[in-house]
C-alpha cells in the first residue's frame, strides 16, 4: 500500500478510534492496538519498515508528518488507556494482556527515532538502528511530553505492575526514555529544572522502600543513567538541595545493593547476570558524575565515594571482612573450576567497573587509602604465617599428601582484588600520552606531608621484610608511599616463599597482580618530573625523584623481581609476559634506564640471556622476544664508550656470533631440521624481531647496520628453511619489523641497501612458492601467515612515502662515508615485483579472512597513490585482477575496504589525465568507475563518512570522462517521470557543477566542487535511493 | 660458549629424546606422549582455579602409525623430545595429506605412490633410499653414503607386500625410513625417478 493513502486511510480511523475505544471489547482492543503497532513500525523507517520502493525522501516527509501528528495522538490515546487501566483494580488475564500491549506501544512512541525538522543528510540516520534513540522530539510535542500527569502515569503504572517481569520492562523502558528526554521540547532551562524536579520526585518515590525485583535492575539503572547523562550539570544542581541529596542517596544505596546483588549472582554462576550489567551501567554514571568540579563543592560527593568503594571492597573479600562467594544465607561456596587461558584476566574483565571504583577510591582518598592499606597489611601478615605453617608442615612430614589450599587460596584472592583496586586508584591507563600522578592523589599526599615524617617513610618503603607496624613511628609516614610499600610487602613474602622452595603453594595470578601494579606505578611515580607538576609531594619526591637512594634502591629493587620471577616462572607465560613489560617500562625511559645499568643484576641478566642457558631459554618466544628489546633498549642509557662498548659485546656480539658458527657448519644443510638446530635458528630470529622493536630514533643507526648483516644471511636461510613455514613466516617476519620500525628513519642510501635485501628475500619467496597452490577450503587463517607477512612488508616499505624522519642519512653520519646513491633499485620495484606475486596469490577465497583483506585493499591502495603511474604498465591479467579487485572492494566489502577503493580511484584518474592516452585500458577502466561511484552516490544509501573520498574520486573521474558523466546525467533525468521531481534533479546537477564549469584538475574546483556536492546529496540525496 | 654449542658430534652421540619444559614446547613441534613420539597438533593451557598452577594439554599424533595421544601436564615438567631422522636421497612427489599436515600444501615434481603416508608426519620432501634386495625378511638398502645397510625388516600388511611385488617385478623403487627414538621404519615406496 502507498503510505499516503494508508495515512489517509488510517487518519480517519483513529479520529473513530478515539471515542470507542475505552470501552470497545478486548478483542477489538487488542486488534486496534496491533494495527496501530503495525503502523508504528512503519512510518519508523526503521530496518522494520517493508521494502516499498519509494524514495528515502519520500519515507523521510511521512516520517515527519506521522511523527508531529498522528504519532502524537496515537500516545495521547495510549496514555488514556493506560490511565484507565492503571485505575481498575483485579484486572484479569484478558485485559492484562491488552494492558501490556498498549503499554508496549507506549514503549515504542517513545523510543521512536525522531526526524528534525529539516531532512538534509540525516535521511541516512533514517534506517539506521533505533537501539538506544534518547528521547528527543520536536517542539510539537511540549504540550504533551512536558504535562506531568503523564510523567506520573508512567511511574503510576510502573508500581502497578512491577511485579510482572514482561510488563516492567516495558514500563521502566518507558521511564528510561522520559529520563533522557532533551532537545527542542524543552522552551529554556526552567521548565528543563521542573522538568527534572518532578520526575525525580516521582522516581525517588517509586524505588524508595521497595525490595528491587530482579527484573527491574537494568530498568532502574538505566533510568538513572540517562537522568545524568542526559540533564547538563547546571540543571541537576538547580533542583531543590534536598531532592538532588535523596537523588544522589538512593544512587549510592542502589549502586552498593545492586554490587552485592552480582557479586552472589557470580557466586552462583548465574547465566543472565542482570545486577553486574546494572552495577557497571550504574558505577559508571557515577564517573560521569564525579568528574566535574566545577558544579559541585569539592568533598560534595566524598561520603557517597565512601560507601561505594566500602561496598565494593566488601564484596570482594572473603568472610569476615567481606562476603566473596557467600550465597544470600551465609554460606560459603567454593568450586575449584577449569580455566582456560582464553579466560580474559580480571583486570581486563572489570576494567570499567575498576575504574570508577578507583576514581571514587580518589575522591575519598583520605578514607581509601588507609583503608587499603591496613587489608593489604593484614593479608600480607597473615599469608607470611600461613606459608611458614604450610612449611613447617612440610618439614615435619615430607610428602604427607595434600594440603588444603583453602585458607591461602582466600588470602590470594583477596590480595588479587585490594592490588587490582590499587592499581587503578594510585594510577591511570596511559596510552601514548605521558602518565601523571592523579591530582587527588598528589593533594591528598602534600596535604599531610607536614604531619609526615619523611626517614620513617623511607623506612617503611626500604624494609619490605619487615612487618609495617614493626618500625618506630610507622603511623607518621606517608599514607601513598605505605600502600606502596604494602605491595611490595606482598612482593617480598612471594620471594622469600620462592627462596623456601615453597614456589609450588604460590599463585601465579597473584605474581601477575603484583608485577601489573609495580609496572603501572613506575610509569607514573619512578623518578617523578617536577617539571610536569605545580605543586609536588615532598615525600614523593624524597622517595622516588631524580638522585635519590629511594629511586636507586627501588630500580634494583624492582630488578631482582624481574630477574627471580624469570627463572622461576618461566612456566607461566602470562606472568613471564608481565614481567617482561615491567622491565620495559624500567628501560624505555633514559632517565630510569640510567639507574637500572648501574645495577650489576642488569648486567648478569644480559649475560645470562646471551648465553640461552636455562632458565631463561624457557621462556616463551614472544617473551624472549621482549626482554631482547628491553636488553637493547638498556645499552642507550648513559654509559662511557668503554662500558658501552662492553656491553654491546655482552649482549649483541655473541647473538650474531652464535648465528653464525650455526649457519656456517659444512653440513648445516643435513643438520638444518634438527630439533637443536632449529631452537637456535628460531630463537636468533625472534631475538632479531626483539631488536628491531627497540628501534628508536637516536639508535636507528647501530640497530639498523647490526640487523643488515643477518638479513642477508636470513634469506639464506629461506632456502634452508623452504618446507619449513613456522620457520618462513619468522624470517618475514623479521623484515616486516625491521621495515615496520626502522624505514622512516632510514635515508637514501641505507633505504636502498634495505629495499634490495627485501626483493632478494621475494625473490626466494617466489621461486619456492612457485607452482605452490592454495586451495584448501578448510584451510584456516593462519595458513596464509606468510601471504599476510609479505602484503605487511610491502605496505611498510610503502609507508616511508607519507612518514619520513630521515635527513639524508643524518643519524648515520660518521658511520660510513656516502655512498653514490646510483644504485637502481627502488621502492617502487620492491614493492610491485613483491605485488606481481601477491596478487595472483590472492583469490576472492582468501578475501573472506577480514585480516588479508584489510592488509590487500590497503597494499593495493598505497600503490595507486604513491606510483600511480606504474599501474598501466602491469601485465595485462595483473592489470585486470587489480581492476577488479577495486570492483569488488567497492561494491561488496566493508565501508573501510570501500573507502580504500575510493582513495585509490583519485590517484588513477589523474594519472589517466597526465598520460592523455585515451585508448589505455587503465582509461576504459576509469570510465567503468564512473559509472559505479556515480550509482552509489547518487542511487544507493552509502555511508556519510565516505562522502568526501567518494566525492574526491567523482570529480576527477568525471574531469576524465565529461562525456560520460553528462550521459549518465542525462539518462538518469530521462529516466524520471514525475516533472517535479525531474526539475529539482536537473536543477541540483546543474548547481552541482556550476561552480567548476569547465571542470578541471585544480584544487580550488576541487574544493568547490565537494562543496557542491554537500549541498547536493542534502538536497536530492534522498530523492533516488529507494527502499 | 663452545661448550653449549657443539654440533661436531652431530648424530652419532644423540641419544633418542631430549628433554625439555613443557611451556616451551610448541605447537608443530615433537614431543613423546604415552611413549610414542608424536608431532604436536593441539597445544593449550588451562589452571584449576584462579590462583592454580599452569597445566598444559597436547595432543599428538604418532609419526609412524598417526594414531593420536593426549596429555595434561604442570607446565613446569620437563617433557621428552624426540630426535627424529630420515634417511636417505630426497624424493620426489606430493602428498594431498600435507596440506592438511603442514598448514600449507607442498607439491613436488611427481605424484607419489599410494602408501606415502607416514613420512607426510615430517617436515619437508620425503626421502628415500634405493631398495637393492629383500633377505629373509629384511630390506637391503643403498645408503647415501654407498654402504648397504640391512637391518631394516620389511614392513608387514599391504606396504610390506607392494614392496615385494614391485622388487620381483624388477622395478626399481625408493623406500622412506623414518627413525626416531628406538624405532625405525620403512615408511612409503616410490618408483625411483629414471
Amino acid at each position: 500500500m502507498n503510505n499516503a493513502s494508508m495515512l489517509s486511510t488510517y487518519s480517519y480511523h483513529l479520529e473513530n478510534q478515539n471515542h470507542h475505544l475505552l470501552f470497545a471489547s478486548i478483542f477489538w482492543q487488542t486488534l486496534a492496538c496491533s494495527i496501530l503497532t503495525a503502523l508504528l513500525s512503519e512510518f519508523s523507517s526503521s530496518s522494520k519498515t517493508s521494502n516499498i520502493g519509494l524514495s528515502m525522501e519520500f519515507h523521510g516527509n511521512c516520517k515527519r508528518i506521522f511523527q508531529e501528528g498522528d504519532l502524537r495522538q496515537i500516545f495521547m490515546l495510549t496514555v488514556e488507556v493506560l490511565q484507565e487501566f492503571s485505575r481498575r483494580e483485579n484486572l484479569n488475564a484478558q485485559m492484562s494482556s491488552v494492558f501490556q500491549r498498549y503499554l508496549a506501544l507506549a514503549n515504542q512512541v517513545l523510543s521512536w527515532n525522531f526526524l528534525p525538522p529539516n531532512l538534509g543528510r540525516h535521511y541516512i540516520a533514517m534506517f539506521e538502528s533505533s537501539q538506544n534513540v534518547m528521547l528527543k522530539p520536536t517542539e510539537l510535542w511540549r504540550e504533551t511530553l512536558l504535562d506531568i500527569r503523564v510523567m506520573e502515569l508512567f511511574f503510576t503504572v510502573h508500581r502497578k505492575i512491577r511485579e510482572d517481569t514482561d510488563m516492567a520492562q516495558d514500563s521502566l523502558q518507558c521511564l528510561a526514555q522520559l529520563a533522557s528526554l532533551h532537545g527542542p521540547v524543552f522552551p529554556d532551562e526552567g521548565s528543563q529544572v521542573d522538568y527534572l524536579a518532578h520526575f525525580i520526585e516521582g522516581l525517588l518515590n517509586t524505588v524508595n522502600g521497595i525490595e528491587i525485583e530482579d527484573s527491574e535492575a537494568m530498568g532502574i539503572s538505566s533510568v538513572f543513567s540517562n537522568l545524568i547523562t542526559v540533564f547538563p550539570r547546571n540543571v541537576l544542581t538547580a533542583i531543590p538541595n534536598e531532592l538532588f541529596s535523596s537523588f544522589v542517596n538512593c544512587l549510592t544505596h542502589l549502586t552498593c545493593s545492586f554490587g552485592r546483588s552480582a557479586a552472589l549472582e557470580e557466586v552462583l554462576d548465574k547465566d543472565d547476570m542482570v545486577y553486574m550489567e546494572a552495577y557497571d551501567k550504574l558505577l559508571e554514571s557515577w564517573l560521569t558524575l564525579v568528574q566535574d568540579d566545577k558544579h559541585f563543592h569539592k568533598g560534595f560527593f566524598t561520603q557517597h565515594a565512601v560507601q561505594v568503594f566500602n561496598s565494593y571492597i566488601q564484596c570482594h573479600l572473603a568472610a569476615p571482612d567481606g562476603t566473596r562467594n557467600l550465597t544470600a544465607n551465609g554460606v560459603a561456596s567454593r568450586e575449584e573450576e577449569e580455566i582456560s587461558e582464553l579466560q580474559e584476566d580480571d583486570r581486563d574483565q572489570f576494567s570499567d567497573q575498576l575504574a570508577s571504583v578507583g576514581m571514587l577510591g580518589r575522591i575519598a582518598a583520605e578514607h581509601c587509602i588507609p583503608l587499603l592499606t591496613s587489608l593489604l597489611e593484614d593479608r600480607v601478615t597473615r599469608l607470611h604465617g600461613q606459608l611458614q605453617r604450610h612449611q613447617q608442615q612440610l618439614l615435619a612430614s615430607p610428602g604427607s599428601g595434600s594440603i588444603d589450599n583453602k585458607v591461602l587460596d582466600d588470602l590470594y584472592e583477596d590480595i588479587h582484588w585490594l592490588i587490582l583496586v590499587t592499581g587503578y586508584l594510585l594510577a591511570n591507563d596511559t596510552q601514548g600520552e605521558t602518565p601523571l600522578i592523579p591530582p587527588e592523589v598528589m593533594e591528598y599526599s602534600i596535604k599531610h606531608s607536614t604531619e609526615v615524617d619523611i626517614n620513617t617513610t623511607l623506612q617503611i618503603l626500604g624494609s619490605p621484610g619487615e612487618k609495617a607496624s614493626s618500625i618506630p613511628g610507622y603511623n607518621r609516614t606517608d599514607s601513598v608511599i605505605r600502600l606502596l610499600s604494602a605491595i611490595l610487602r606482598v612482593s617480598e613474602v612471594e620471594s622469600r616463599a620462592i627462596r623456601a622452595d615453597l614456589t609450588h603453594l604460590l599463585s601465579p595470578q597473584m605474581g601477575k597482580d603484583i608485577v601489573w601494579f609495580l609496572k603501572r606505578w613506575a610509569k607514573t611515580y619512578l623518578l617523578v618530573d617536577e617539571k610536569l607538576y605545580d605543586q609536588i609531594s615532598l615525600p614523593f619526591n624524597t622517595a622516588f625523584g631524580a638522585d635519590t637512594e629511594g629511586s636507586q634502591w627501588i630500580v634494583g629493587y624492582l630488578l631482582e623481581k624481574v630477574i627471580s620471577n624469570l627463572a622461576v616462572w618461566s612456566s607461566e607465560q602470562d606472568l613471564a609476559n608481565d614481567t617482561v613489560q615491567l622491565l620495559v617500562t624500567l628501560v624505555e625511559r633514559r632517565e630510569r634506564a640510567n639507574l637500572v645499568i648501574q645495577c650489576e643484576n642488569w648486567w648478569n641478566l644480559a649475560k645470562q640471556f646471551a648465553r640461552r642457558s636455562p632458565p631463561l631459554h624457557f621462556l616463551s618466544s614472544s617473551v624472549q622476544r621482549t626482554l631482547m628489546k628491553a636488553l637493547v633498549l638498556g645499552g642507550f642509557a648513559h654509559m662511557d664508550t668503554d662500558t658501552k662498548q662492553q656491553y654491546w659485546t655482552e649482549v649483541l656480539q655473541p647473538l650474531q656470533q652464535r648465528f653464525l658458527n650455526v649457519i656456517n657448519q659444512e653440513n648445516f644443510q643435513q643438520i638444518c631440521q634438527e630439533e637443536e638446530v632449529k631452537q637456535e635458528i628460531t630463537a636468533t630470529l625472534e631475538a632479531l624481531c626483539g631488536i628491531a622493536e627497540a628501534t628508536q630514533i637516536d639508535n636507528v643507526a647501530i640497530l639498523f647496520n647490526f640487523l643488515m648483516d643477518f638479513l642477508t644471511n636470513c634469506i639464506g636461510l629461506m632456502e634452508v628453511y623452504k618446507n619449513t613455514p613456522e620457520t618462513v613466516n619468522l624470517i618475514i617476519e623479521v623484515f616486516v619489523e625491521v621495515a615496520h620500525k626502522q624505514i622512516c628513519y632510514l635515508g637514501e642510501s641505507k633505504a636502498m641497501n634495505l629495499y634490495e635485501a627485501c626483493l632478494t628475500l621475494l625473490q626466494v619467496y617466489s621461486k619456492n612458492n612457485l607452482g605452490r597452490q592454495r586451495i584448501d577450503v578448510t584451510a584456516e587463517e593462519d595458513q596464509y601467515q606468510d601471504l599476510l607477512l609479505i602484503m605487511e612488508l610491502l605496505t611498510n616499505l610503502l609507508s616511508k612515502e607519507f612518514i619520513d624522519f630521515s635527513d639524508t642519512d643524518e643519524v648515520f653520519r660518521g658511520h660510513e662515508p656516502g655512498q653514490a646513491a646510483n644504485r637502481s633499485v627502488s621502492a617502487a620495484d620492491v614493492v610491485l615485483y613483491g605485488v606481481n606475486l601477491v596478487l595472483p596469490l590472492m583469490s576472492q577465497d582468501l578475501l573472506k579472512f577480514p585480516s588479508l583483506c584489510n592488509q590487500y585493499y590497503k597494499l593495493i591502495t598505497f600503490i595507486c597513490e604513491i606510483f600511480p603511474e606504474k599501474i598501466p604498465q602491469l601485465p595485462e591479467d595483473l592489470f585486470k585482477s587489480l581492476m577488479y579487485s577495486l570492483e569488488l572492494g567497492m561494491s561488496s566489502m566493508s565501508s573501510e575496504v570501500c573507502q580504500l577503493c575510493l582513495e585509490a580511484l583519485t590517484p588513477l584518474a589523474e594519472q589517466c589525465a597526465k598520460a592523455q592516452e585515451t585508448d589505455s585500458s587503465l582509461f576504459l577502466a576509469t570510465r567503468h568507475f564512473l559509472k559505479m561511484v556515480f550509482d552509489m552516490l547518487v542511487l544507493q544509501k552509502h555511508n556519510t563518512e565516505m562522502t568526501t573520498a567518494a566525492g574526491e574520486a567523482f570529480y576527477t573521474l568525471v574531469c576524465l570522462h565529461q562525456a560520460e558523466y553528462s550521459e549518465l546525467v542525462e539518462t538518469l533525468l530521462s529516466s524520471q517521470q514525475d516533472p517535479v521531481i525531474y526539475q529539482r534533479l536537473a536543477d541540483a546537477f546543474n548547481k552541482l557543477t556550476a561552480s567548476s564549469t569547465p571542470p578541471s584538475l585544480d584544487r580550488k574546483q576541487k574544493m568547490a566542487f565537494l562543496k557542491s556536492l554537500e549541498e547536493f546529496m542534502a538536497n536530492v540525496g534522498g530523492l533516488l535511493c529507494v527502499k | 660458549m663452545a661448550d653449549d654449542l657443539d654440533f661436531e658430534t652431530g648424530d652419532a652421540g644423540a641419544s633418542a629424546t631430549f628433554p625439555m619444559q613443557c611451556s616451551a614446547l610448541r605447537k608443530n613441534g615433537f614431543v613423546v606422549l604415552k611413549g610414542r613420539p608424536c608431532k604436536i597438533v593441539e597445544m593449550s593451557t588451562s589452571k584449576t582455579g584462579k590462583h592454580g598452577h599452569a597445566k598444559v594439554h597436547l595432543v599428538g599424533i604418532d609419526i609412524f602409525t598417526g594414531k593420536k595421544y593426549e596429555d595434561i601436564c604442570p607446565s613446569t615438567h620437563n617433557m621428552d623430545v624426540p630426535n627424529i631422522k630420515r634417511n636417505g636421497l630426497p624424493g620426489k612427489g606430493r602428498c594431498p595429506r600435507l596440506t592438511k599436515i603442514w598448514g600449507a600444501p607442498v607439491s613436488f615434481a611427481e605424484p607419489l605412490p599410494r602408501g606415502g603416508v607416514c613420512w607426510a608426519w615430517l617436515r619437508g620432501p620425503p626421502l628415500a633410499l634405493q631398495l637393492i634386495g629383500i633377505q629373509d625378511g629384511y630390506l637391503s638398502l643403498l645408503q647415501d653414503s654407498g654402504d648397504v645397510r640391512e637391518d631394516l625388516r620389511l614392513p608387514e600388511g599391504d606396504l610390506g607386500k607392494e614392496i615385494e611385488q614391485k622388487y620381483d617385478c624388477g622395478e626399481e623403487i625408493l623406500i622412506t625410513v623414518l627413525s626416531a627414538m628406538t624405532e625405525e621404519a620403512a615408511v612409503a615406496i616410490k618408483a625411483m625417478a629414471k
